[in-house]
């Protein structure tokens, strides 16, 4: 099965500046609220990715999205 | 009714934030970036395309520096104080309105003022003469909210940054009017009065930020973001935008920015220096007229001008507009500061601001009822003599 991942950003202005540079780079991402978030998550606004991965974190990263943890997903 | 306090607020809004503001009210009812459900983030997704439509109109390149305030004054007291908050002296213009000048002369450190003069190089050297080693932030505005003259910004922004200090412009009177890029200005901070030049609903402001240090937070709270800790957030815009939005606002907002950018910012401002440069000639010379700035030249001028009928209040001469279904300002529109530099404090002025709806024939109308009223004045004064 393919493994999606969560990428764990915080806030939702962090979440939609993501989106939309992943969009930009033709990665398909989708906002999502953690069901289960740690302490550092706050509530919790997470990108699911389910192409690219790793290149997509990458992109976040080097944009200067805080990146707070992933998570692979079924 | 011929509205012409435009500077004071525009009037009308554009057909379309009225509509966009109560399709907001219909569609995006949830709380942004709270709740997480599909109306929730459909909300939050509205409220970022206006923090990018800003950004880009602005010249920002990080949407996530676009604060939502509850208007310019708020916008102008989260960077005096936030930036001040531990040292520093603040260095102004003797043009201030008073949302800077109050915030300004509450700062514990202190603050200089230098004098704005019609030769720019001259108010480049009196600033340069005014920043003492411990001035920390420039901010001034962009444009006299009663005069129309211009401060010289980005020549404003090199002679900070060259001696270490933050630089923010108070843009009240002239974002949507006249160009303004973030980068190539070189601003730190951009304070703006969306429901002015924008044509947003009142209720909008917004705070631009190229941070080169941390505003402190004037206001802590919810932000939807790092709820376990006690401590606000640092990150842009959950610093300095805390508990819910005015999201219905901020959609209008958006759609005014697509409003000035459909008919052309530059062509907006064209029109109105044109009515302004009419009326101007239309009282200019007439005996009991005064007017107190050189003609208003495209580039040289916020559309605004300030005239009275000599020997007759502002106020008055409002009034006497008023029944005559003509709304302006008169008085001292909030910057005594810039009424002493003109020599009008007195009195004050009555000021005229149209906007992308005014029309030729009410600047017409307007002067025809400023020269009524100056030949009135000038035979019950020669009556009386």
């Amino acid at each position: 099965m393919l493994a999606n991942r969560l990428i764990f950003v915080g806030s939702v202005t962090n979440a939609m500046r993501g989106k939309k540079l992943l969009e930009e780079k033709h990665i398909r991402a989708f906002i999502q609220r953690a069901t289960s978030p740690s302490a550092g998550d706050g509530c919790g606004y997470s990108l699911l990715v389910t192409e690219d991965a790793h290149r997509a974190e990458q992109i976040l990263r080097d944009s200067g999205v805080r990146v707070i943890r992933t998570q692979d997903t079924l | 009714m011929v509205y012409w306090d435009n500077a004071a607020t525009t009037w009308p809004k554009p057909a379309m934030v009225q509509q966009t503001v109560g399709q907001a009210l219909r569609q995006y009812g949830a709380n942004p970036g709270r709740s997480g459900h599909t109306m929730s983030l459909a909300t939050a997704e509205a409220v970022y395309a206006c923090r990018q439509a800003a950004a880009t109109f602005f010249g920002l390149s990080d949407p996530t520096g676009v604060i939502f305030t509850p208007n310019c004054t708020a916008s102008l007291n989260m960077v005096i104080r936030g930036v001040l908050e531990k040292g520093g002296r603040a260095l102004t213009s003797d043009l201030e309105h008073n949302a800077v000048h109050r915030p300004v002369s509450a700062v514990a450190w202190g603050y200089d003022t230098a004098a704005w003069s019609p030769d720019e190089e001259e108010t480049v050297e009196n600033f340069h003469r005014a920043i003492r080693p411990d001035t920390r932030l420039l901010v001034c505005t962009h444009a006299s909210n009663v005069f129309g003259v211009i401060l010289p910004i980005r020549r404003l922004a090199k002679l900070a940054h060259d001696h270490g200090l933050l630089f923010c412009v108070d843009a009240a009177q002239t974002a949507g009017v006249l160009p303004i890029h973030m980068e190539l200005d070189d601003i730190d901070y951009l304070c703006v009065a969306p429901h002015k030049g924008l044509y947003a609903p009142m209720g909008t402001g917004l705070l631009l930020c190229r941070e080169r240090e941390q505003v402190a937070p004037l206001v802590r709270g919810g932000t939807g973001s790092l709820s376990m800790q006690a401590e606000q957030p640092q990150e842009l815009p959950d610093r300095l935008e805390s508990g819910t939005p005015n999201t219905p606002g901020i959609c209008g907002l958006r759609a005014g920015i697509d409003f000035v950018e459909g008919r052309g910012r530059q062509t907006i401002y064209t029109h109105e220096i044109r009515l302004l440069q009419r009326v101007y000639d239309g009282l200019c010379g007439h005996p009991g007229i005064q007017l107190y700035t050189p003609r208003p030249v495209e580039g040289n001028s916020a559309p605004v001008l300030a005239v009275n009928v000599e020997g007759v209040p502002s106020e008055v001469i409002a009034k006497m507009l008023d029944e005559h279904g003509i709304a302006v300002r008169a008085g001292l529109h909030c910057a005594p500061l810039a009424h002493r530099r003109f020599g009008t404090l007195e009195g004050g002025t009555v000021r005229l601001a149209p906007s992308a709806f005014s029309t030729m024939q009410e600047a017409e109308k307007i002067i025809e009822k400023f020269l009524q009223f100056a030949e009135k004045r000038l035979h019950i004064s020669e009556n009386m003599v």
